[in-house]
């Protein structure tokens, strides 16, 4: 181990302690007021008709730990109430949650949610249902499955699945950690008060038509690393009835609830923070119309195709959803993608992080793609990379939550993987498999801008 | 897990598909000699990673484990003597591969093995 890794891993550490030095209760901003990081439950800009507001503040700010300078880069996040079920004064709101439209379900800590009593959700052998989550790193999520009503904006999701994550370390199946020791259930680990997945599917099992979770999937044991039951601290892979597991909120909206956008203000250069919208519903109100002039993307296996670098990145299989696939993911704080224009790539680690695999032009490199829908639909996009030792180096852009040039590798072979910084300055529409889409527009799900 | 669905022919290897619980699709990389030098995988779960590397899983974990710390969950990147793992997708969309660059056999360039 070198001295760099050591430094890097003695600056964490010596966070970690500040942040256990703090009063108890730090587990999560569990804010009964408001923020300094934005995000706030009362209606924002944008009138919806009827029910209540369908617009969430979005602030790329930095998230809960830009205080104690570990600021998350190209994260957006919100606020949301949460209440046992069936009550309106059993509550909290958590706020700087992290948009990400590249999963499915709310994941809040167990510290957050404790005085709420949320009833537990059982699987299908009548034990408690726990669900592991697995991120692209290896890193993981575990906890159990639980029940609450959740508010986002003016728009309730009752009795919506969700997982509670666990602070404990012990007890997770191998299957669950495989390998990995980072188990993000603490504010300080995930840099986030909990994670709102509000991606294209209704729950998180849920792909390609089915749930693989359930029960009538047919498979003869259930796969992992996804639900779990426990007897004692011997947990195992458990199948789920599809209507229990963990769910995306927006799905389980009495209205507006077949898709979301993602409404962010344009950043041609690194900025503190700025502030937008996430609105629920596609062409269910006065404020989510899909403009005529839009690009519809239809998916397969909740992805598409970039053309870049003379090269291909799209599903090469439908069935078994194989390919250099390309995807929008509000949850990935960069563009990511294979290396085939040349880019110099970053060598350095620096206090803040690893930067082994962002790339590092000597100047701003302006670049073109185009993304194609699978029914053929194709519109170009032209984007930038930046040098990421000087943006995170430099005095004046160090500290800067709005990184829109920041950009890495996704490994030779990998598709594209168009993170937050696409989002700047482009309103980006993404629908719910299954839901019901505006007349005229194709099935979903699709992503549209 | 199951045996294998596929066997692919190369000239100087095989491809042998095989499906892990949950339908993840792992594909071993099979030397004229015998030997698996590469395995790939893709599927809305992550395969089994102590069950495919076998010998290599330790030396993935302590590699996991001596990554720096950085907000927001990027691809793997492990690039080790005799072992590299790299992983890309996202929630429930998971792609990997992993090879020891000491096994590969001449000729066959990374991009072959995904």
């Amino acid at each position: 181990m070198n001295r760099q890794e050591l430094f890097v891993r003695a600056f964490f550490l010596s966070i970690l302690l500040i942040a256990l030095g703090f009063a108890a209760g730090c587990g999560g901003s569990v804010a009964t007021g408001t923020t300094s990081s934005g995000g706030t439950t009362s209606p924002g800009s944008g009138s919806g008709s009827g029910n209540g507001s369908n617009v969430l503040a979005l602030a790329v700010n930095g998230g809960p730990e830009a205080a104690t300078g570990f600021v998350y880069q190209n994260a957006a996040f919100a606020s949301a109430t949460i209440c046992a079920p069936g009550s309106t004064s059993n509550c909290v709101t958590i706020d700087n949650l992290l948009v990400d439209t590249g999963s499915t379900g709310l994941r809040i800590f167990a510290s957050e949610v404790a005085s709420l009593n949320l009833p537990a959700i059982t699987a299908t052998n009548g034990s408690g249902a726990y669900d592991c989550i697995s991120f692209v790193d290896n890193s993981y999520l575990w906890g159990p499955v639980e029940r609450a009503d959740v508010t986002l904006g003016g728009e309730t999701a009752s009795g919506l699945p969700v997982q509670v994550i666990s602070s404990a370390n012990t007890g997770v199946p191998s299957s669950c950690s495989n390998g990995s020791t980072e188990n993000d259930n603490s504010v300080e680990l995930l840099g986030a008060n909990g994670i709102l997945g509000v991606g294209n599917e209704p729950s998180d099992c849920f792909f390609n038509g089915g749930s693989a979770c359930d029960p009538s999937s047919g498979l003869s044991t259930p796969p992992s690393p996804a639900y779990y039951t426990c007897s004692g601290t011997k947990c195992s892979p458990a199948f789920i009835a599809a209507a229990d597991q963990v769910a995306n909120p927006v799905a389980l909206f009495p209205t507006d609830n077949n898709g979301v956008i993602v409404e962010l203000p344009s950043a041609s250069s690194s900025a503190a923070s700025l502030s937008g919208s996430l609105v629920f519903g596609i062409g269910t109100e006065s404020n989510n119309q899909l403009p005529s002039s839009a690009t519809v993307f239809t998916l397969a296996c909740d992805a598409f195709t970039t053309v870049f670098g003379g090269q291909t990145f799209g599903v090469t299989d439908t069935a078994t959803c194989a390919g250099p696939y390309s995807f929008i993911d509000s949850g990935s704080n960069g563009l990511f993608f294979p290396n085939v224009t040349n880019i110099p790539e970053c060598s350095s680690n620096i206090a803040q992080g690893e930067l082994d695999g962002f790339y590092c032009p000597t100047t701003t490199e302006t670049l073109s793609a185009t993304m194609e829908g699978e029914d053929g639909a194709s519109h170009a996009t032209s984007f930038s990379v930046g040098n990421a030792d000087t943006l995170l180096l430099s005095a004046g852009t160090a500290s800067d939550a709005v990184q829109p040039t920041m950009a890495g590798m996704n490994p030779v072979g990998y598709g594209f993987d168009w993170g937050l910084p696409f989002f700047y300055g482009v309103n980006v529409y993404s629908s719910i498999d299954g839901q019901r889409v505006p007349s005229g527009a194709p099935a979903a799900p699709w992503w549209a801008y | 897990m199951n045996a294998s669905l596929r066997v692919t022919p190369h000239d100087t290897y095989e491809v042998h598909e095989i499906q892990a619980p949950g339908g993840t699709v792992v594909d071993e990389y099979v030397s004229a000699s015998g030997t698996v030098f590469a395995v790939t995988w893709h599927g809305q779960f992550p395969p089994p990673m102590e069950q495919i590397l076998g010998t290599y899983f330790q030396q993935y974990s302590t590699a996991l484990q001596t990554r720096p710390k950085m907000y927001g969950h990027r691809p793997l990147n492990i690039q080790e003597q005799g072992l590299v793992v790299q992983t890309a997708g996202h929630m429930r969309a998971h792609f990997g591969r992993a090879y020891d660059p000491n096994l590969l056999p001449p000729g066959l360039t990374v991009s072959e093995i995904q």
